[in-house]
């Protein structure tokens, strides 16, 4: 069945409908996914990996210990302040120490605010949890800072001070509005920005 | 950048990746759920709310099944969800005439839309109308339309044939020359 009217139901299904280019429509997209991204999702599945533990334990055996190795991660910071010198990676062999490097950076998040009596950072890495990720400071110290593992890439985030007050990054580069209001701060993550 | 790099992106933490998979998809999501569910508004609540799952259910997707077909199976049940609803509303109201049914063709091969053809699309039974805009307006085979819609292939066919004869006689089709 291929004859005159077929195709002509064809050509007319397969022509677009006024909703097919209508930006307002993708933008409406989006605002939901991120407000979706800020619950936690999307959620990863649970499967046997054991590369990627493996990856992960070996991040986490490398940042906690600074166990002498042979390769420095990379580190890229907003403030450009290297910190890979005080961090190097386990001695496990050349295809893992590789692919370790490429896959996770580490960047340094530093933050001025004397007077809190906390502080975390809440992103997009990690699902905008503003109790996960909490930086520290030395005695005496009115600079807090924190280091993550992040994959290269565009990665939003803002300081969360005392619990309830989002701040955008001052050292950040770039900044972007995002929901309630808020300020975000953007860091592009690359192996170019080393 | 092909979807599933954009996929292993979004699943990595980059949400604004996600917006890419929408600018490549939007347009025949749009072509699907407009002919499925027959207006735009109830369309563009279908279109989000599968992006949305689909979103959220990314870390399920498994790539030996291409996206598009994936997302459309979301969209499909989406668009049944929708149709539902609609019906329960539509209800609540007297039956339409069908003598507004009664067309005449403007045979006009030459234009990409049939106007006429929009409006009984939605007079034929929703499975048939939901095969005949997956054949057409999506390009999917047989295989593909069976996972969407749980339906075997022979089904299928079935539906299509007996869709075709109704929008026959629905525009009057005046024997091809």
């Amino acid at each position: 069945m291929s004859d005159w009217f077929e195709r002509r139901v064809a050509r007319s299904l397969q022509a677009n409908v006024p909703l097919s280019g209508d930006e307002r429509a993708r933008r409406g997209v989006m605002d939901r996914v991120r407000l979706a991204a800020a619950e936690g999702h999307p959620v990863r599945r649970r499967r046997a990996d054991p590369w990627r533990r493996s990856r992960n334990s070996i991040l986490g055996l490398s940042l906690a210990a600074g166990i002498g190795g042979i390769t420095t991660l990379s580190v890229v910071a907003p403030d450009a302040r290297p910190a890979a010198s005080a961090l190097s990676s386990v001695v496990i062999g050349d295809t893992v120490v590789a692919t370790l490097r490429d896959t996770l950076r580490l960047v340094r998040l530093m933050f001025d605010a004397p007077d809190a009596r906390r502080v975390a950072v809440a992103g997009d890495f990690n699902r905008w949890n503003s109790n996960a990720t909490p930086l520290t400071r030395e005695n005496g110290s009115r600079e807090w800072s924190v280091t993550l593992a992040l994959r290269d890439g565009k990665h939003r985030y803002a300081f969360v001070v005392d619990g309830t007050r989002w701040v955008p990054d001052p050292r950040a580069e770039r900044s972007a509005p995002g929901e309630a209001g808020r300020i975000y701060s953007l860091l592009n993550v690359s192996r170019a920005t080393n | 950048m092909t979807d599933r790099i954009i996929i292993q992106r979004v699943l990595d933490g980059d949400v604004e990746a996600f917006s890419g998979l929408v600018d490549r998809h939007y347009a025949r999501c749009a072509r699907i759920a407009v002919r499925i569910v027959g207006n735009r508004e109830d369309a563009e609540e279908a279109i989000q709310d599968a992006f949305l799952r689909a979103f959220k259910a990314l870390g399920d997707y498994e790539d030996r099944e291409r996206f598009s077909a994936w997302l459309t199976r979301i969209l499909v049940n989406q668009c049944r969800t929708v149709l539902a609803r609609t019906k329960r509303r539509d209800a609540l109201f007297a039956e339409l005439d069908p003598r507004w049914l009664e067309f005449s063709v403007a045979a006009d091969l030459d234009e990409g839309t049939w106007p006429e053809l929009e409006d009984v699309l939605e007079r034929l039974p929703a499975d048939q109308r939901e095969a005949i805009v997956l054949k057409y307006a999506d390009d999917l085979t047989y295989e593909e339309m069976s996972r969407i819609t749980g339906a075997g292939e022979s089904a299928l066919k079935m539906r299509i044939q007996r869709a075709f004869a109704r929008l026959r006689a629905m525009l009057q089709e005046v024997p091809s020359v």
